[in-house]
């Protein structure tokens, strides 16, 4: 399984940046509250002093009662609170008609042979108040901090992989076919681009020169060995003229004159198939594919003794803009495979419709992959009567018109589809 | 009949020689450019079989310059290139004819008589050959003055085997003649047969038995 990078960027940031984030909020609130007793702490000491202080000055005539701030007790005996420790406590409000929650801190003192209990008293709601406030605070912030984190984090991938994304989808429509240049800009401000693109222009160029080297190749060869063909045929035929020509040379004439016309007709199909790949038939005119069809049939009914039973179901008026002779090429291999591949009274169903040709026979089921059926040199070790090139030219020929062609076996029926545009 | 091969394979402008030598044609071969203005610039030719790739120039500069000298002589091109835009380049500079390697040579034989009989004013249109007597317009054919009632197919036959009267013509040759060779697959001789043995009862017919003679199964043999 894979994801966008986009999307594994955000997973990982959306996984540990709220991890992060809730434990940094843990940690404040902690020391938030540990501050917030410290601090407390020192006020109620604070107070403490003061209120000795005032109470001395005043030389016990202040009042020894005031609610949420002291109590001064003279006691006599036994001390019956442990001092020193703050503690949490409560004050009944009568005007609220609650308790109030404070903090308080007792400290004993001595003064003129009395001992007094002196209690002081700091409200603990305000401070917990503002712990609360802080940390909502806080937690707005985060969020914030987290949203716009992944915002920014989002566009800046976006924008940073933007010339990549670009560079895929020009990679997605090369094709080495049509021998193009991809010609990348080698300059978009972030080096490892410009290096990327770079490495993939160098890597599209030399793919193109080994393809078009390789093209040259089949074309030239093709080429070359026309004139040895011819040489041979010529000599064949002088040959077949010699006078007192026994049988039994006749029968060894006969093989290498068959075995020459096979080489002839295939090194004529590879140099076709390099032509059309090569772009060598620029020439395009209307076809009336119906009249092309029958006239094609007509000749094949003619030249084929056990013709197949033949069932046409061919709409009228279907033209196709293309090159004629290959038009005929596709349609008469088409057409002759069908017959040739058939059964002894097989039948052939040709479907014409304005957006396809399907063209079916009866006949033998595959000895090979069907999806090999259109590579080169493909066919049957029964059938030494072709060359094994007839559908690699069919497929040539679809490719170079964009039709897709479509092999389909059931119930004993071969079927060819040739899906127009 | 003078007739100059202008081929720089030298086996294959053997072949060529030899086969029409046996025409009755006055032939001569040059290899190599140089050789063949030579030759047009001295003597005229009713024909000029002309391979395009020679070593030491281009066929297509040669029929130019043929052209320059003003000088109509029949030219067929012989090429290993088969292209739309090669066979239109030297139709249009005045070639009558193009046939590409390998071919057959009566092939070559036969397109060669067609073109010389167009060229011939009286008879373009007629081909007379012992008994036979084909008007090519009419596409019709008599044998000692009767009428042979012939498909298309059994006429393009024998007028290919009187183009080529007296030889072995291959069957293949034959097949690639009427079948073309657009197609794939080699052609069925089943056709071949068949048309050939229509031909033969035809003309059996007619009073002339054995005037084609198959060879082995290698070809036939029209004898006149």
């Amino acid at each position: 399984m894979s994801i966008r990078l986009l999307q594994k960027n955000m997973r990982f940031l959306l996984t540990w940046l709220p991890l992060v984030l809730v434990g940094c909020s843990l940690f404040f609130y902690v020391m938030l509250r540990i501050q917030a007793h410290h601090m407390q702490d020192k006020q109620l000491q604070l107070k403490q002093r003061n209120v000795w202080d005032a109470f001395i000055k005043t030389s016990g005539s202040m009042p020894l009662h005031v609610v949420g701030e002291y109590d001064i007790e003279k006691i006599s005996g036994v001390r019956n609170i442990i001092p020193g420790d703050i503690r949490d406590t409560s004050i009944y409000y009568q005007d609220k008609k609650k308790q109030l929650p404070f903090e308080t801190l007792v400290t004993y003192r001595n003064w003129q042979g009395n001992n007094y209990n002196v209690r002081t008293y700091v409200s603990s709601t305000e401070i917990s108040h503002l712990i609360i406030k802080v940390f909502i605070a806080e937690t707005v912030i985060l969020l914030l901090l987290l949203f716009t984190i992944i915002f920014l984090n989002r566009y800046s991938a976006k924008r940073l992989w933007q010339p990549f994304f670009e560079t895929m989808q020009r990679m997605a429509s090369y094709d080495i076919a049509r021998n193009q240049s991809l010609n990348l800009p080698v300059e978009t401000g972030i080096t490892e681009f410009n290096t990327l693109h770079k490495e993939i222009n160098q890597l599209i160029d030399s793919s193109n020169i080994a393809y078009y080297n390789q093209k040259q190749f089949v074309e030239n060869a093709s080429h070359e060995m026309q004139t040895p063909l011819a040489i041979i045929r010529s000599k064949l035929e002088l040959l077949i003229n010699e006078p007192g020509l026994t049988a039994k040379n006749a029968a060894i004439l006969q093989d290498i004159t068959e075995a020459n016309d096979r080489l002839s007709q295939m090194n004529r199909t590879l140099l076709l198939l390099a032509k059309i790949e090569n772009n060598q038939f620029p020439e395009t005119e209307t076809i009336d594919i119906n009249d092309l069809l029958s006239q094609l049939l007509a000749n094949l009914q003619q030249y084929h003794e056990s013709f197949p039973s033949l069932e046409n179901t061919v709409s009228s008026d279907i033209s196709l803009q293309a090159n004629r002779s290959l038009i005929e090429i596709l349609l008469s291999n088409l057409l002759n495979n069908a017959i040739v591949h058939n059964r002894e009274n097989g039948r052939v169903r040709i479907m014409l419709t304005p957006s396809r040709l399907v063209i079916s026979n009866t006949g033998k089921d595959l000895q090979y992959a069907p999806e090999t059926l259109f590579e080169r040199f493909k066919k049957d070790s029964y059938s030494s009567k072709t060359t094994g090139l007839g559908l690699a030219l069919v497929k040539q020929i679809c490719l170079l018109y964009g039709y897709t062609v479509n092999y389909d076996y059931r119930d004993g029926w071969h079927t060819v589809s040739v899906i127009f545009g | 009949m003078h007739l100059l091969v202008v081929e720089d394979e030298q086996t294959l402008l053997q072949s060529i020689l030899e086969y029409f030598a046996q025409e009755d044609f006055i032939c001569e071969g040059v290899v190599n450019y140089a050789s063949a203005v030579n030759k047009i610039e001295d003597s005229v030719y009713d024909c000029i079989v002309l391979d395009l790739n020679l070593p030491d120039g281009n066929g297509l500069r040669l029929l130019q310059y043929l052209r320059k000298l003003k000088k109509d002589d029949c030219v067929i091109i012989i090429s290993a290139r088969n292209s739309l835009k090669d066979k239109i380049a030297g139709l249009d500079l005045g070639a009558d004819d193009y046939l590409t390697k390998p071919f057959h040579l009566s092939e070559l034989n036969a397109r060669i008589k067609a073109l010389l009989r167009r060229r011939s004013q009286h008879t373009s249109d007629i081909l007379i050959a012992g008994i036979f007597f084909i008007d090519l317009a009419a596409r019709t054919a008599t044998c000692d003055g009767q009428k042979l009632s012939l498909t298309k197919g059994e006429f393009d036959l024998l007028v290919y085997l009187v183009n080529n009267k007296n030889r072995v013509v291959s069957r293949q040759a034959i097949a690639e003649h009427i079948y073309g060779d657009q197609s794939d697959n080699i052609p069925s001789f089943d056709f071949v047969y068949s048309q050939i043995k229509n031909l033969k009862r035809k003309l059996k017919e007619k009073g002339h038995d054995d005037l084609i003679q198959s060879v082995y199964g290698l070809g036939y043999k029209l004898s006149l």
